[in-house]
């Protein structure tokens, strides 16, 4: 008898795991019916961006895709013009981030390591969103698709579909009340979801204690600190051009940096100088590494994702190129062959 | 059986039982007598009664009632469908599933497909589980990927929790051993010092900070 019961219980519990699944097949292709809203794509980008910058919240945070599974406490709080973000990460070996404006600190409390890191592109995408401001219509097409709760909150559902198939699709949660973003899918061509993060609660609106954040990143002592060098260069003076740019993205970035060898054999391996671009077309961003080919480094070509994040690793003549960016497979083969040596 | 399954002897072993001082080998035993035996059946009810009265008088119920709740159980399951059909070795037909336990001679070989097919199921859930927790549309890993996969030394740190959440999902998943490599389970280690400076950037996306930026900080690229 009991193991009956036991087996209508794991039925129960076969159809609970299966049905948001199903759910979100569904929710992939069908077609949207919602009246669209006024807003354009931009406008409701903007909306979600500003919300994220002026509004005090903490919550849960959760990412999944490609089987893995991260999760962090976090809190958002702004003060004038400055913001202040606390990340605890609550999976694998302990790590807390904490961002004011442009500054993050990343503290790794069990083996005493900080990295400081220096991220002057955090908050340029309002920029990038003005100077390119119809540039995201040509390339994504939005569609509000009703409305679902999120994290205790009722949210818009937006749906961003790519024009081509050189990016990949989203489908977007944003709170009625203030904008902000509960839930962010990335869909892959079939619309089949890549990665999923969301928060699983959040307050919004909290008291903002931004000391708490500013108190904790300076607590430097006693930890070993890394602080990666990068100095802003461009392609041309480096030596290369991108012959093929895929349609939609632009340049926003361009810096060599120091690469630790973290990952290589040798104990304390030597730092490697790395050429970096980024490209962004507004959505999703790429990244182009460039250094010198080593045989014992570089011994295999490799392409990979992690979740939504595509990777590409490829020989180009004397040198290696590695691209990893959210759009798909092919878009970065586009990038990795466009580049052109020119000395 | 009865008159000697009915005496002070056996009602004493059954009391241990029912007290969780009978020994291993007898409580198998005392089992069987009450199974077999109505006359012990009714004193095992009421030794229950009797420690339920002890523990509060509102389990003081008419025994009655626990009987018409035990029968009505019983032919409710008796009446459910055989979802997953199991073969009784002892009986001849599934249909003539027994109403009540007391008719019941298949002993532990016929219990035993029902824990067998309660287990397949629970194999199923956790591949169900799986599946819902991976979705992903097996991405296109090229064979130089599945070859860095072989040769891949393990990472210098020690996987986060989140890779090895994806290997215990991947071993459900033996049809998919791209996984391996997409899932970020075996790889080189040098890619997540790349997915690291890549991801320092993730302010240039439209979602913005509380997307991006708050997605890198949660998943661990680097071990340091």
């Amino acid at each position: 008898m009991l193991s009956r019961v036991s087996f209508a219980f794991t039925l129960a519990c076969a159809a609970l795991l299966a049905g948001p699944h199903a759910w979100a097949g569904n929710a992939g292709a069908g077609e949207p019916q919602g009246i669209a809203k006024q807003r354009d794509v931009r406008g409701w980008l903007m909306r979600i961006h500003e919300a994220a910058s002026r509004r005090n919240f903490q919550g849960t945070f959760v990412v999944s895709g490609g089987g893995n599974v991260a999760s962090a406490r976090m809190a958002h709080y702004c003060e004038g013009s400055s913001q202040y973000e606390r990340i605890e990460s609550l999976d694998g070996k302990a790590r807390n981030v904490f961002r004011h404006n442009d500054v993050v600190h990343t503290f790794w409390p069990t083996n005493r390591v900080a990295l400081v890191e220096e991220r002057n592109l955090l908050n340029s995408f309002p920029a990038l969103l003005q100077a390119g401001a119809d540039t995201l219509a040509d390339w994504y097409e939005l569609q509000v698709q009703g409305d679902e709760r999120v994290a205790g909150h009722a949210a818009d559902v937006l749906v961003v579909r790519p024009k081509d198939a050189y990016r990949y699709g989203y489908r977007l949660w944003s709170d009625k009340t203030s904008g902000l973003l509960l839930r962010a899918d990335v869909l892959g061509a079939q619309g089949e979801v890549l990665e999923t993060s969301a928060f699983s609660d959040i307050a919004i609106g909290v008291r903002a204690q931004p000391d708490s954040v500013i108190q904790a990143m300076r607590k430097l002592e006693g930890y070993r600190v890394l602080r990666p060098v990068m100095s802003p260069t461009t392609l041309e003076r480096e030596g290369w051009a991108m012959r093929q740019v895929t349609p939609g993205f632009r340049q926003v970035n361009c810096v060599n940096r120091e690469m630790d060898g973290a990952g290589d054999a040798a104990p304390g391996g030597e730092v490697q100088k790395v050429l970096q671009a980024i490209y962004a077309d507004g959505m999703t961003y790429v990244s182009v590494f460039i250094e010198p080919f080593k045989e014992k480094r570089h011994n295999r070509p490799m392409q990979g994702a992690v979740g939504a994040t595509q990777t590409l690793s490829m020989r180009q003549g004397d040198w290696w190129v590695t691209v990893i960016g959210d759009v798909p497979a092919s878009t970065l083969r586009m990038f990795a062959t466009g580049l052109e040596r020119t000395k | 059986m009865s008159t000697a399954s009915g005496s002070d002897a056996a009602l004493e072993r059954l009391s241990a039982l029912v007290d969780g001082e009978a020994a291993a080998a007898d409580a198998a035993d005392v089992c069987s007598c009450w199974r077999d035996d109505r006359q012990i059946r009714a004193s095992w009810h009421v030794y229950h009664l009797i420690g339920d009265v002890l523990r509060s008088d509102d389990l003081a119920i008419e025994p009655a009632r626990d009987a018409a709740m035990l029968a009505a159980l019983r032919t409710r399951l008796a009446a459910e469908p055989v979802v997953l059909a199991p073969v009784h070795p002892g009986s001849n037909t599934v249909g003539s599933w027994p109403a009540a336990p007391a008719d019941r001679r298949a002993g532990h070989g016929g219990r035993f497909p029902w824990v067998v097919s309660s287990a397949v199921a629970a194999g199923f859930v956790a591949v169900i589980g799986a599946f819902s927790v991976l979705r992903q549309p097996a991405p296109s890993v090229t064979p130089a990927a599945t070859l860095a996969a072989a040769s891949g030394q393990p990472p210098a740190a020690a996987p986060s929790e989140g890779r090895r959440v994806a290997e215990v999902a991947s071993d459900n998943n033996p049809a998919r051993p791209a996984a391996f490599v997409a899932g970020g389970v075996v790889r080189d280690p040098r890619l997540d010092a790349y997915l690291a400076a890549h991801k320092q950037f993730a302010g240039s996306t439209a979602l913005g900070v509380p997307s991006a930026f708050l997605r890198s900080a949660t998943v661990e690229t680097t071990g340091r």
